[in-house]
């Protein structure tokens, strides 16, 4: 290895460095903050907050069959029975995120869905995510 | 333009920092042990060059990822995990092109150690990041 004498100065160095990456960040967190209130602008929702650490659900039959005799009481009438969509659309096959459906629940859709916020408290939402990711 | 596009994109994106930020760091790192002098300079000098392009090509990765997931940062499973490293992974090799820049050679043995061994932290941050990434596409 070429050996130079070590006359520059590494730390100064370093702290651009470090300079460096907490911009590039930042402009990555400015960019997303921007295309989500666009994206939520465009869809009338609301962003969804996100959370560093996050425990992910267990998806038990138990669970699965609480969630379905909530759907049943509380969302069949729209849905339908077996989710297929009545009023409300087809609920099989979901590829959107547990958060993402929960916060649907809880917040509404403005004009086509309500809240359910009251009726609903966290473990029937949870329970309601994990019917509806087993459809 | 709609997410099939961003999501193309991405994919022509992502593989060009993953490639050269991979070589540069062989590349630095045969070049601190390669008997030749002035093969040694050529080495390095290959890693500054793919380090500083790797490097510039993170951000479009970066803005197309950003525009495909509609700004989406952490999102859940294993887009989730892929954020998890692709962020620590998008600044550091930002901070050690930075660096690179600055420094231009490596004036002691300790820096260039340190050097190799950021670089060898990224090389394992993009790794996992691209694991994950291939694991929303493949694991369906």
């Amino acid at each position: 290895m070429d050996t130079l004498p070590p006359a520059q100065p590494v730390r100064g160095k370093a702290a651009w460095a470090v300079l460096a990456a907490v911009l590039a960040l930042s402009s990555a967190y400015g960019l997303s903050l921007s295309l989500r209130h666009a994206a939520a602008r465009t869809s009338r929702q609301q962003p969804t907050p996100e959370a560093w650490f996050e425990v992910s659900t267990v998806a038990s039959p138990a669970l699965v069959t609480q969630g379905r005799a909530l759907f049943l009481s509380s969302c069949a009438h729209c849905h339908g029975a077996d989710a297929t969509g009545d009023e409300g659309p087809d609920l099989h096959g979901l590829e959107v995120s547990d958060r993402y459906i929960s916060n649907t629940i809880t917040h509404g859709i403005k004009g086509e869905m309500p809240s359910f916020r009251k009726k609903l408290g966290g473990g029937d939402i949870v329970s309601l995510v994990a019917y509806l990711h087993s459809l | 333009m709609d997410q099939a596009f961003w999501a193309k994109m991405h994919g022509a994106a992502v593989h060009f920092p993953i490639a050269l930020t991979l070589c540069s760091g062989a590349l630095d790192a045969s070049g601190c042990f390669w008997p030749d002098a002035a093969t040694r300079r050529g080495l390095h000098a290959a890693g500054y060059w793919t380090m500083l392009i790797g490097a510039a090509g993170t951000v479009p990765a970066v803005v197309s990822g950003l525009f495909m997931t509609k700004g989406v940062m952490l999102g859940h499973d294993a887009l989730r995990l892929h954020h998890l490293f692709a962020w620590p992974a998008f600044a550091l090799i930002l901070g050690i092109a930075a660096w690179r820049v600055l420094a231009k050679d490596f004036a002691t043995r300790r820096a260039a150690l340190g050097y190799l061994g950021a670089v060898g932290l990224a090389a394992i941050l993009v790794m996992a990041a691209g694991y994950w990434g291939g694991e929303m596409l493949l694991a369906r």
